[in-house]
């Protein structure tokens, strides 16, 4: 009977703690965003929000679109596209990636997050 | 008036018997040297971060909108806000130079053997609430390095399957480190970290007026009391009275950091205040050379070179709990390290490597 008191005392304050604690819901997660090819040369890349997160479109000559989260998947630094060697980079920890989101040198643990992209006409869209 | 002072005291407190048994009376070793003040010199920073961070409350505004505004005009607008702010951003770098020689010393010293493991672990805990007290201070000027070392931190648990991202989430209280981070942070800093470092630092001066001051092994006859089996005050009768003697080394040293730090202040004053500092935070950019604050540099070049988050992360885990429970694996009775040259070698090793890193985080 002490037992279930004391629990019941403990997941009372525990509970609404925790839920106090919890991140609040966000409010501002578009699911797809929409872009103009041409806002994207060959060869050059656009930082955009992505359902709340920093992502970037890059548009590889040859290849055509792709679209990354910009969040490294090692300490959460944001990666940029670097086009003089071809590679994103993390300034964080140094670490590499390839144009795929491959993990070429560095420590992340998985290759950045790739996003839903396809083209419809002059568009681009993301998500 | 002094003495009506005084005698109403003297009746309800017993002062001339309390400043006897505690200062003028109190014993510490005959050979104490320079290392043994340095708890003290912590204190006083902290005393000093409290009372700078108190008037930095009257013109920073914790908002993300405008806490990095705010920091600014108390540099170049509030009169000899720049001096509070740089006495608070110096003085928390001493501070944890402090700690952090005074762990040194009592580690060369042996003062962590028993009976005083308590107070080692004690301090092992203040040390670690500096450098959380660092790092919650760190973020509210929100500039582009408390931004992004923010992220760094707060992005680490999440090497941790299951539970990692939910940690990561309730320290930013949002998926990327934004107002609500600030928010707590803010809150961590000027309220449950100072009462709890106060309370750590209540316990540790407890534990080292109880126990008694260690004396340092080198040139000294073993203790008579090892080995320690039951509970008795180390005393030193013939030692060198606390005060003045003690006090005025205790001096001594605060004036030293206190030049320092004003030396740094008036000559250096970007030395902890680089021009990523004065950059507002920027969520959707990561400058491109960004490095921790020095004292982070070692882990930071090791979390750098080692290929795996988890493991990286998990090391630096495993070495904090050596370090926290270092008494209870070092149990021989030894405490003079010069004569156990084997522990020398570690503690030398240790300090290089520590060295080494450092360097190398700043200049990779």
């Amino acid at each position: 009977m002490l037992t279930l008191l004391g629990l019941t005392t403990v997941g009372s304050i525990v509970y609404p703690l925790g839920r106090f604690l919890a991140p609040p819901g966000e409010k501002d997660k578009s699911k797809q965003i929409s872009l103009k090819r041409s806002e994207i040369p060959a060869g050059e890349a656009k930082d955009i929000p992505f359902a709340g997160m920093p992502a970037m479109v890059i548009n590889l000559p040859g290849r055509g679109f792709v679209a990354f989260s910009r969040v490294c998947s090692h300490l959460g630094c944001l990666v940029d596209y670097d086009k003089v060697r071809n590679r994103i980079f993390c300034p964080c920890h140094a670490a590499v990636f390839d144009l795929e989101g491959n993990v070429v040198t560095g420590p992340p643990p998985r290759p950045l997050q790739k996003l839903p992209l396809r083209v419809e006409g002059e568009s681009i869209v993301i998500g | 008036m002094w003495a009506k002072i005084k005698n109403w005291l003297e009746i309800r407190i017993g002062l001339t018997e309390l400043i006897q048994t505690q200062l003028t009376e109190y014993r510490v070793p005959k050979n104490i040297n320079l290392f043994y003040t340095l708890g003290f010199v912590a204190l006083v920073f902290f005393v000093l971060q409290v009372v700078t961070g108190f008037f930095l409350l009257f013109y920073y505004i914790p908002h993300s909108e405008t806490a990095f505004r705010s920091v600014q005009e108390i540099m170049s607008t509030v009169p000899y806000g720049w001096l509070v702010r740089q006495m608070h951003v110096v003085g928390s770098t001493l501070m944890f130079v402090c700690v952090f020689l005074h762990f040194i010393a009592v580690f060369f010293m042996g003062g962590y053997k028993k009976p005083r493991e308590l107070t080692w672990v004690v301090g092992t805990f203040m040390f670690f609430v500096t450098i959380v007290f660092c790092l919650s201070g760190y973020l509210l000027p929100w500039s582009q390095m408390s931004y992004w070392a923010t992220t760094i931190a707060t992005t680490m648990p999440t090497a941790f399957p299951y539970i990692g991202d939910m940690v990561g989430n309730l320290m930013k209280g949002s998926p990327q480190v934004s107002g609500l981070t600030l928010n707590r942070f803010f809150a961590l800093h000027v309220t449950l970290l100072p009462l709890i470092l106060v309370i750590l630092i209540g316990l540790h001066l407890f534990l080292v007026r109880r126990i008694g001051i260690s004396s340092p092994p080198f040139g000294r006859a073993e203790e008579a009391e090892r080995p320690w089996k039951k509970y008795h005050h180390v005393s030193h009768p013939d030692g060198h009275p606390f005060y003045p003697d003690f006090v005025l080394k205790e001096v001594v040293m605060l004036m030293i950091f206190f030049a320092l730090m004003f030396f740094i202040i008036s000559f250096l004053p970007t030395l902890l205040l680089p021009e990523e500092s004065n950059i507002a935070a920027d969520p959707f950019k990561t400058p491109a050379h960004i490095k921790p604050e020095w004292y982070f540099l070692a882990p930071y070049q090791m979390l750098k070179i080692i290929p795996n988050k988890f493991l990286g992360i998990s090391l630096q885990i495993i070495l904090s709990l050596l370090f926290i429970l270092w008494p209870f694996l070092d149990t021989k009775e030894e405490v003079n390290i010069l004569k156990r040259r084997r522990l020398l070698a570690f503690f030398v090793l240790g300090v290089f490597l520590w060295v080494v890193f450092t360097i190398w985080g700043k200049v990779s």
